[in-house]
């Protein structure tokens, strides 16, 4: 037993040393934790977000009557300002300096939008007010044509399209307040609109819950992909496997010593990322339940076994190496670990479908009261053991420890 | 000369029947493209998703309808049992869903598609403030109207996303031809044979160089023609500009390969420090989440990483992001001159023989 266990504690100090190794297995899962948090996490939330905004109000002039355009700049300002100390407010808000130009100003910032350094321009046209007093003015019933701010977006950009959205919104309910104040709509026969969450709990998952598990099982997979094959091919190249053999440590000690040790890494991975989501970042999921914890050991072993499989397929470390990283991507990514499957064509689907991650990953958010999953509870066990089954038969059959000399 | 063209044969034979190399030189891009494109391309876009619909009263049905078929940009699904519409709501048949009961609007979401939520949630509101109008006969003062501005006003994000994982296969590549091949050829000790040969250190690296060229123009013409192909993009590519910017950014980032391979000792730790570094800049340079997402300490991380600028300038060759020329050419030059800089450390100090 004890040769078993200083194979174990070999395999984990090695993996520990080995400053490349660490970055793969530790450095990399908290990146994506921390970045896919920081960035997914807070969107459509004010305070986190910025965006760079150009306003001109081309209607200044307008008689007192009629000047509903300041109400609209005040906003803006108002958005600008930030709300608490220490948050960044929702709009970076550029407006013409005195004496500019108005169509130069309109002209520059359309082109600095056209170059990413603007999310939207929003104009407020000459007449506004005009057309506001003869939309309010207009009998009950009728359609008149509203006043029209135009707002220039690009269709490229993701920020620009959300921003524009955001800018449609705050317009929205200038809108409604002006409406109100003329007496065309009243707020007290307004209809409610009520949200309604389905899934674990009343209200939305939080997207540091639904990230966690899947950051969780993308280091036991980087692990098992990289880890196993990494350990086992680079010693079999470097002949450290062949003076295991002239000590008494037979095949399946070394095995058992190794897989104990790729456990107890992965252990040391949940810890670590578990720690720091629940107490950097705010989770609230456990895993302190017999289903995610057996969800977790499944995971493991599958991917412990995976890498079994790649280091038998492949006849250099190199070569393992390169299979690894040919696999790594698109199982990742087509798996549901990070961003949902939708829509994808068949071809993709089949990928999705044989790829054991997805059973794992969406086992585990189950098991966390997460997700509810398309797969059914015997296809989430099956196919990760159906994986271990396959792996473990080539592995054994094709897998070469360097035993003979 | 004789060197140079015995170099450039060799190399060229080097890069063929390295099937790794091959692989994530052509392949890897277009996995990206595919990936990327299939699952993130209809992300969080409304117009494709599919809304719910159970009314289980008839008061203000018309203006219900009217509503509806206002907001003709999704597609609606109606059914009978509020049960049914649930469970295809959590099966993710439908996106989300609405079930007015006569008093109020009920917009129901799957509490677990955290990343797709906030799009329909503004779409439902739209339709509930539209809705809240018609009943009451009012009609909008203001309206925006919105004008798509850029050189493709029609693009969608993924559009802007290919020329993005362009200049991550050339960052890529760029980094690996220093870090990777050049200190594996040390590690396997073929420069100390090449070394105490006649042929110059410079020779070498104008091989590599010339050879990393080709290799990033055919596969950044694959990726995009696989792009234009598949899913139907449509880029305004300004071939000069195209040709220029490959070849400054394929020196340029090789030139970053050296610093690597300078500041890391092992060579075979200097591709892992590499493929580390790319990664991580892929994330932060705003190639597939946009920089304004971020919090201000990334932006201003974002706005050091080369990578960012040579997404910005691919984007500008291809037509789907205006730049000011003079930006544009101050990056392509910054990149000559980090190769200019960079060049003669690398023939001093990295192509020289492990022992040394």
């Amino acid at each position: 037993m004890k040769d078993v266990l200083l194979i174990a504690l070999t395999h984990v100090t090695t993996a520990i040393r080995e400053r490349v190794t660490l970055f793969w297995f530790l450095v990399f899962p908290v990146f994506m934790l921390v970045v896919l948090s920081i960035i997914f996490g807070q969107i459509g939330q004010e305070g986190e977000i910025r965006f760079d905004i150009a306003l001109i109000d081309q209607d200044r002039a307008a008689p007192a009557a009629r000047d509903f355009s300041p109400m609209i700049v005040e906003v803006f300002r108002e958005l600008a300002t930030p709300q608490l100390p220490g948050q960044e407010p929702l709009f970076a808000l550029h407006e013409p300096p005195d004496g500019e130009d108005p169509e130069g100003f309109v002209e520059r910032e359309v082109t600095a939008l056209r170059r990413g350094r603007r999310a939207a321009v929003v104009v407020i046209p000459a007449g506004f007010g005009d057309a506001v007093l003869r939309a309010i003015s207009a009998p009950m019933g009728e359609e008149p044509e509203p006043a029209r701010l135009a707002v220039y977006m690009s269709r490229t950009d993701t920020a620009s399209q959300m921003a524009s959205e955001i800018v449609a919104q705050v317009l929205s309910e200038i809108d409604r307040e002006i409406l109100i104040r003329s007496g065309r709509f009243d707020p007290s026969r307004e209809i409610a609109t009520e949200t309604v969450w389905l899934g674990r709990s009343d209200a939305e998952t939080r997207y540091i819950d639904f990230l966690l598990p899947g950051v969780i099982l993308m280091g036991f997979f980087a692990n098992g992909l990289f880890g196993v094959p990494g350990a086992i091919l680079f010693n079999r190249d470097r002949r450290i496997l062949r003076r295991y053999w002239v000590t008494p440590m037979s095949v399946p000690r070394f095995l058992a010593g190794f897989s104990l040790g790729h456990l107890a890494l992965c252990g040391l991975q949940f810890a670590l990322l578990f720690l720091l989501g629940r107490y950097g970042f705010g989770a609230t999921i456990s895993f302190a339940a017999p289903i995610p914890f057996l969800t977790l050991a499944l995971a493991a072993v599958t991917f412990l076994s995976f890498g079994f499989l790649i280091a038998s397929l492949a006849r250099t470390a190199n070569a393992g190496m390169a299979v690894a990283n040919v696999l790594n991507m698109p199982m990742m990514f087509l798996s549901g670990m990070f961003f949902p499957i939708v829509g994808l064509p068949s071809f993709l689907l089949a990928v999705v479908y044989v790829n054991p991650v997805s059973y794992l990953v969406s086992g585990l958010r189950a098991s966390v009261g997460v997700e509810s999953g398309p797969f059914s509870p015997a296809l989430l066990v099956g196919v990760p053991l159906g994986w271990i089954a396959l792996s473990m038969l080539v592995a054994a059959r094709r897998l070469k420890w360097d035993v003979e000399r | 000369m004789t060197a140079l063209r015995a170099l450039l044969v060799s190399e060229s034979r080097v890069l063929l029947r390295d099937r790794t190399t091959f692989f994530f030189t052509f392949a890897f891009p277009l996995i990206f493209v595919l990936i990327f494109g299939f699952v993130m391309g209809g992300f969080g876009n409304v117009s494709r998703s599919t809304m719910g619909l159970f009314v289980s009263s008839d008061a203000d049905r018309p203006t219900l309808d009217e509503t509806l078929d206002a907001a003709a940009s999704m597609a609606l699904e109606e059914y009978s049992s509020l049960e049914e519409m649930q469970e295809a709501v959590t099966d993710r048949r439908i996106d989300f869903a609405l079930h007015w009961d006569g008093a109020s609007l009920r917009f129901l979401y799957d509490a677990n598609r955290v990343q797709e939520n906030f799009a329909f949630a503004q779409v439902a509101a739209g339709l509930s403030s539209d809705f809240n109008l018609r009943r009451q006969g009012a009609a909008s003062a203001v309206s925006v109207e919105p004008i798509p501005v850029g050189e493709i006003a029609s693009a969608g994000w993924f559009q802007l996303v290919l020329p993005g994982i362009l200049a991550f296969g050339i960052l890529s590549s760029g980094l690996f031809a220093v870090s990777g091949h050049l200190t594996a050829m040390k590690e396997r000790k073929v420069l100390d044979r090449l070394i105490v040969t006649p042929m110059p250190p410079l020779a070498l690296l104008v091989a590599i160089a010339a050879v990393r060229l080709a290799v990033a123009y055919v596969s950044t013409l694959i990726t995009l023609f696989v792009g234009m192909g598949v899913f139907g993009l449509r880029y305004d590519v300004d071939w000069i500009r195209f040709a220029v910017l490959v070849a400054c950014a394929t020196v340029g980032t090789m030139g970053i390969g050296t610093i690597i391979a300078l500041v890391v000792r092992r060579p075979s730790s200097a591709s892992n420090v590499a493929n580390a570094l790319a990664i991580v800049m892929m994330f932060l340079a705003g190639i597939y989440f946009p920089v304004e997402f971020m919090p201000s300490f990334l932006r201003a991380i974002s706005a050091g990483l080369p990578l960012t600028h040579l997404a910005n300038a691919m984007r500008y060759a291809t037509g789907v992001m205006d730049m000011a020329e003079a930006e544009f050419w101050a990056i392509t030059a910054a990149f000559v001159g980090i190769a200019a800089l960079l060049f003669p450390i690398l023939a001093r100090y990295v192509v020289r023989p492990l022992r040394q």
